[in-house]
């Protein structure tokens, strides 16, 4: 396993809330961010397509790749949660990547620019905001 | 309001222009199944959703498609940006070119521009969140469509991981459709 590949195996928990979600049914956040769906059951390939495995070549790549994955197993998480509020092991898995997600977020920031314009390395000129690169440019 | 994050929900980057391709696939930008017609959908039925799941879900669900918008632009993006006026013509796109140079435009891929009048707003959670459904199901079929149209992997990648979105915020809505049906709504 590659260190861009976080946690796939989710540790055994103890459900305390009221269950609606299967904690067996969902990926690690590697697999699901590049299927784009955590769920295992909803998950439905099209013909015999495979998602792409996302290989970073560098540093920056490397940890943009985990925070993004990271932040998406947030975001099916909080899809599901608006949905079954009452889901505590839903909202402990959100709150165990949160924790991830504020470390690669502030680790990326300090070293490559901001992702978002009120982080802490605004501080100096020129102005980092708008500096390349932009999203839509690629990596190419 | 919305904050802005300076990168892609999933990464873009395509190294072939493919003009033939980006006159497709600019219906997803601004055509019926679209991503555009998605977020606006979306974001504008939730001040009427009945409870807090409902505008929470639409709320969330619509921000996610304009991530989408982000990425399908992305894609029309890189994929014309080093074509010629020459290749424009060739390709079809000298229309494209005559009123926007190499710039976005939301249109269908027969060219005709986005229209709101491709979603509605009843105010009903019941009928809203039905549209809801069959949007997200014929954006499916319209990313299989493209799926087929192309065999280029940088292309393919983000064509696969949106068609798989659509299927999980289909499941999302119909679980809140089922709960407000049996909530008698």
């Amino acid at each position: 396993m590659n260190n861009y590949m976080l946690d796939d195996n989710l540790m055994p928990f103890i459900n305390m809330g009221i269950e609606d979600s299967n904690p067996n049914d969902f990926y690690g956040p590697y697999e699901g961010y590049i299927k784009g769906n955590m769920t295992k059951s909803l998950y439905t390939p099209y013909k015999n397509y495979k998602p792409a495995e996302l290989i970073p070549t560098n540093e920056k790549e490397e940890l943009l790749l985990n925070l993004n994955q990271v932040q998406f197993a947030m975001h099916e998480a909080n899809l599901f949660l608006d949905n079954y509020p009452n889901d505590q092991f839903m909202v402990n898995d959100f709150n165990k990547y949160k924790k991830m997600y504020n470390e690669l977020l502030n680790d990326y920031e300090s070293k490559y620019g901001p992702l978002f314009v009120n982080n802490e390395y605004m501080n100096k000129v020129p102005w980092k905001w708008d500096q390349r690169p932009w999203p839509w440019e690629g990596s190419n | 309001m919305w904050v802005y994050q300076k990168k892609l929900q999933y990464p873009v980057n395509i190294k072939k222009k493919d003009l033939k391709f980006a006159k497709q696939l600019v219906t997803q930008y601004g055509g019926f199944a679209g991503e555009l017609n998605a977020a606006l959908r979306y974001l504008n039925q939730r001040y009427t959703m009945p409870d807090d799941r409902g505008k929470a879900l639409l709320t969330d669900i619509g921000t996610e498609e304009l991530a989408h918008v982000e990425i399908i632009s992305s894609m029309l993006y890189q994929l014309l940006k080093d074509a010629t006026v020459e290749e424009l013509k060739a390709n079809g796109l000298a229309s494209h070119y005559a009123e926007h140079k190499k710039g976005l435009f939301p249109t269908d891929a027969n060219g005709v521009p986005y229209t709101t009048a491709y979603f509605a707003t009843t105010g009903d959670p019941l009928a809203d969140l039905s549209e809801d459904m069959a949007a997200e199901e014929k954006a499916r079929v319209v990313y299989q469509n493209l799926i087929d149209l192309t065999d280029d992997p940088d292309i393919l990648a983000p064509l696969l991981w949106l068609r798989q979105r659509e299927i999980v915020h289909f499941e999302r809505f119909k679980e809140l459709y089922d709960f407000y049906k049996e909530q008698g709504l």
